[in-house]
This record gives structure tokens, sequence and C-alpha cells, in this order.
């Protein structure tokens, strides 16, 4: 009797694996197939021998470098701004005593609540009037005010746990808050701060709508907007479509063969704290 | 209390550059919204005719394609949390039959790492007609099912349901891994003083895991509300809101008919009752829940 149990348990997490992934390993096969392998709707089929020209073909038709190039340079510069940046702000509200501090949460933690989406037109307004439209800032900037509220969040929630004894030896020895910041706090913190970091890398590597909104010269796209208007260009060469698909998903996967117990923590943290 | 006592200005230091861009991008952008909302603009001209409530009006009473847009987003959001609690089941069950239970749950959560790009792009093709090598009617055709074959993301009647289905699939793994890091924080001694008293099994489950996994449960169905109402992405690589307007929901209407159309007036109305709704709906839903908890703890 268990042991059925035990069995209808096993199967049921086997189906799961295979919706979850099958698709995934079906996008990878589908990239090393022929347009006529495709088209002739086989579609569990290996391909007959792995056509690598979609690779190559996606590669020269693509600027592949390129968009890979603008999503790392506007991913990390966002991850160390809002690291600073809420970082500081986690500080002054979990360890200054100041009457404003729990309404300056506040004003943070209303930003979890509002969609990015209904700032978009006005942003777009904003940005074409002081000239940034069109740049990596009119992204780098939106995506900076929209990670921090996590951010504050998580940093300040740990942050209040630190012992004060710490902080007030320091003072006693005449460090400055600046330097207590610097040299004690930040270094206290940099499991929530990983955190943080992986949230901002997810959120904002995969971003796409802001980027296509505000985005137009080809050599400024990030890798999904990239990708996606590949996509959309080569509408009926499948396999190169496939490719650079793949192509676009591998940096992430990668990170997250690596990484993947720090990302599925941190993820968690995230969604368990915001 | 033992807090720093600091100068002014110092407070200013570490609070002001943040707080002043995140006001500038995410406050004034929305007052700047609330204000466009009253007038009727096409975006080129400086010619704002200022027009009052008109908008709203018009979305509310006039608008043929609000109110199934409303019912879609609210449709997301009953789809999105009714897959709850079978990731509970299934966190649940793995936890008590898988040895590295881990490992499984982070295969599980591969597609939530992947853009809305990649996960939109991979499922046009999948549910792409047969003679483009959709891999669902290579299925149904290898099955004999040839009478249910259709171009799944151009039939108004099906769209939506399709694109219900790629977020359930693509956030599976989300809440999976939460509700399992919740069953996982459960102090198994607590089970063990549970047997000696004879509750084993789903009776235990009853028992101790459901009210204690209270607290993680909502974390879930709020992420997928609030994710549900903002559903938007997914939608705009995978149909733009067609065919003909049957896959809108509030935010793609709000799109087009400020990008597309130009209507930057009502497409700020637009953005403004999605702002109105997504606050409202917050609220609710949090205190729906602390009564709950109240009731439970």
């Amino acid at each position: 009797m268990a042991s059925i149990k035990k069995g209808v348990v096993y199967l049921l997490l086997g189906i799961l694996v295979v919706t979850q992934v099958y698709p995934l390993l079906w996008l990878i096969l589908y990239s090393f197939k022929t347009n006529e392998e495709i088209l002739g709707g086989s579609f569990f089929a290996l391909p007959a021998s792995p056509r690598f020209a979609n690779y190559t073909e996606a590669y020269e038709q693509g600027n592949y470098l390129r968009y890979l190039f603008n999503s790392i340079f506007v991913t990390v510069i966002t991850m160390v701004v809002v690291i600073v940046l809420a970082s500081m702000v986690a500080y002054a509200i979990s360890r200054f005593r100041w009457k404003l501090a729990p309404a300056a949460l506040l004003v943070f933690m209303l930003g979890l609540m509002i969609p990015m989406q209904a700032t978009l037109l006005p942003l777009m307004v904003m940005f074409k009037n002081i000239g940034i439209l069109n740049t990596h800032w009119s992204l780098i900037l939106p995506y900076i005010a929209f990670q921090t509220p996590v951010a504050v969040f998580i940093l300040s929630g740990f942050m209040k746990g630190i012992p004060h004894e710490i902080e007030e030896s320091a003072f006693m020895d005449g460090a400055s808050v600046y330097r207590i910041f610097r040299s004690i706090i930040l270094p206290i913190s940099v499991p929530p701060i990983m955190t943080v970091c992986i949230l901002t890398f997810i959120n904002i590597w995969n971003e796409y709508i802001l980027a296509a909104t505000f985005i137009s010269s080809e050599r400024l796209k990030t890798l999904p907007f990239g990708v996606n208007s590949f996509v959309s260009q080569y509408t009926t060469n499948y396999g190169n479509i496939g490719a650079f698909l793949v192509m676009g998903a591998i940096p992430v996967i990668l990170i997250y063969f690596i990484l993947s117990e720090r990302i599925t923590k941190g993820m968690v943290a995230g969604a368990v704290k915001g | 209390m033992n807090v720093l006592k600091v100068r002014w200005w110092t407070i200013g230091i570490f609070v002001l550059p943040c707080l002043l861009l995140y006001m500038m991008m995410v406050f004034v952008p929305i007052v700047i919204s609330g204000y466009t909302s009253l007038v009727e603009w096409d975006g080129i001209g400086v010619n704002k005719t200022f027009v009052g409530l008109d908008n709203y009006v018009d979305i509310l009473f006039h608008d043929p394609h609000f109110w199934p847009a409303v019912r879609r987003t609210l449709m997301y959001a009953v789809f999105s949390m009714a897959e709850i609690p079978i990731c509970l089941l299934f966190a649940i069950l793995i936890n008590r039959y898988v040895k590295r239970g881990n490992r499984l749950v982070s295969i599980y959560f591969m597609p939530v790492i992947l853009s809305v790009v990649i996960i939109g792009q991979l499922w046009k093709t999948i549910y792409n007609p047969l003679d483009m090598g959709g891999m669902i009617n290579g299925i149904l055709n290898a099955l004999g099912m040839q009478g249910h074959m259709r171009a799944w993301l151009s039939s108004p009647q099906f769209a939506m349901y399709c694109l219900y289905f790629v977020s359930l699939w693509q956030y599976f793994g989300y809440h999976l891994i939460i509700q399992f890091t919740g069953v996982q924080n459960i102090p198994s001694d607590i089970y063990e003083a549970a047997k000696i008293d004879g509750a084993d099994g789903f009776k235990a489950d009853r028992y101790i895991t459901l009210p204690l996994i209270v607290p993680v449960f909502k974390i879930s169905i709020v992420l997928a509300f609030i994710g549900s109402l903002q559903a938007f992405d997914l939608i705009m690589v995978m149909t733009g809101g067609g065919p003909a307007h049957a896959t809108d929901v509030i935010s793609t209407l709000m799109y087009n008919n400020t990008f597309l159309t130009f209507k930057y007036g009502y497409g700020s109305a637009l953005a403004m009752t999605l702002v109105f709704i997504c606050l409202a709906f917050t609220f609710v839903i949090n205190g729906v829940f602390n009564r709950i908890e109240k009731k439970v703890g």
C-alpha cells in the first residue's frame, strides 16, 4: 500500500518534470533542426544531424554580442547603484533616530504596489524633454527606482537586527557615521545584499517593456528586446529563431547552474520579505 | 532604544539621493498621469484640451473593450491563485517523499528565471499551427486528434486560455518553492509529537501543516494576485492583445491606446484606473488575510 502511494507520487513528480522542462528541451532540439524537419511536424524526433549553421547564421544576422553587452552594462550599473542607494536609506531608516523614518519606509513600500506600466508614458515624455530618451539612462534610472522598494525593505529588515553594541564601541573610538556605515554595517550586511543582487539581476536582466518602449536604436537594445525584434524580423527562418532564443536564454541559465541554490533562496527571501 | 542620533543633514545625505530619484521615477509620473488623464491630447502638439473626468466616463460606460479586459484580468488572478493549493500539495509531497527535494524543486524553478521574451516566443512556437511546426498540434496530429488542431493564438476563443496556461506554467516553480520553503521551516518535532498522539500523514497536514503555512500561503496569494493585475509583458510578446482584442487586459488596453493610437489622455486614464485597482485590491486582500490569520492563529 505504502509503495503504491509512493509510486503514484513519483509518477506525479515525474510528469511535472516533463511539463516544466520538456518545452525547454524541445526548444534546444528545435534550434538544431532544418526548416524541413521543423515543418515536418515530428515534434519529438531528434534532428537527423544537428544543424549548427542555425547558430552561426543567427549569430551573423543578429547583433547578439551587442545586445549581450548592453544588457550586462545596464544590469551591472543598476545593481551597483541600487545596492549603494538602498543600503544608505535602509541604514538611515533602521538605525538613525528621526521622526520621519516610518513615513520614509511607507513611501518606499507604496512603490511595491504601483504598476510600472502606469509610468511608461509620463516617463517617456520626461525623458524626451531632458533628451535622454533612447539612451541607456532612460532604462537605468527607472530600473533603479523600481528596484529600490524591495531592496530597502530587505536591507532595513536585516539592519534592524544588528546589535547596537558594535556601533556604539566604534562611535566611542571616534568613528564617524560614514565610517561605521562603510566599515561595519556594509560588511555585516553582505547576505541580504546578495539577495538584493539576485533579485535585481533577474528582474532587470529580463526586463522587456521599458526597453521596447524607450529604446529605438538597434545598437542600444538589451538582450530581451533584441531577441524579440530578431524573432519578429525573421519569421520564417524557424531554426535560426530557435537558435537565437537559446542564445538569449544561455547567460541566465549558465548563471542558474552555477548559483541555483543562491538564486532560489534569494528569490524566496525577496518574495517572503517583499 | 539605542538608536544613533545624528544631525539632520547626515540623514539627508543618506536618504535624499535615493528618495529623490525614486520620487522622480515613480511618484512624479503617477501625478503627471493623473493630470494627463483629465485632458485630451494626441501627444504631438501642445494642444491639450481639459475634459475633466470625460476620459473616465468613456472608459467605464462607452469603451466596449474595458469591461472584458477587467474580466480577463480578474480571471488571470483567479487562475493564478487556484494554482497555489496545487503547489502546496506538491510541496508537501516532495518534502515527505523525496530525499533531496531541493534539487527537484530547483529543476521546476527553471522557467521562472527566464525572460518573458524567451518564454513568450517559445510558447508561441509551441502553439504554432502544424504547418509551422507547432508542438501542440504536432502531438494532436500524432494522437490522431486532427479535429482539435487549430492556430491556438489566432483563435479568439482559445487565445486567452493559452496565455493563462503559459503564466501558470512559468510561475508554478516560483510558488512551489515558496511553499516548499515554508513546509521545510515547520519544525519536525511538532510532527513527531503529533505522531505520538496518533496524528500522521494527511491528518498531521490538516492540523499542523495547514495552520502553520497560512502566512507563507498568503505571500503566494498576494504575489499571484498583484502579478496578474499587472500581467502585461507576456501578453505583449505573445499576442499584443489580439486577435481582435480577445486577449486584452487592462494594461495592454492602456498600452495600445497610448502608444499605438496615441490617445495619451485616454491611455493615462486607463493607467490611473489600473493604479487604483492595484491599490484597492492590495488593501482588500491584506484585510481578508488579517482576518483569516486571526481566526486560525
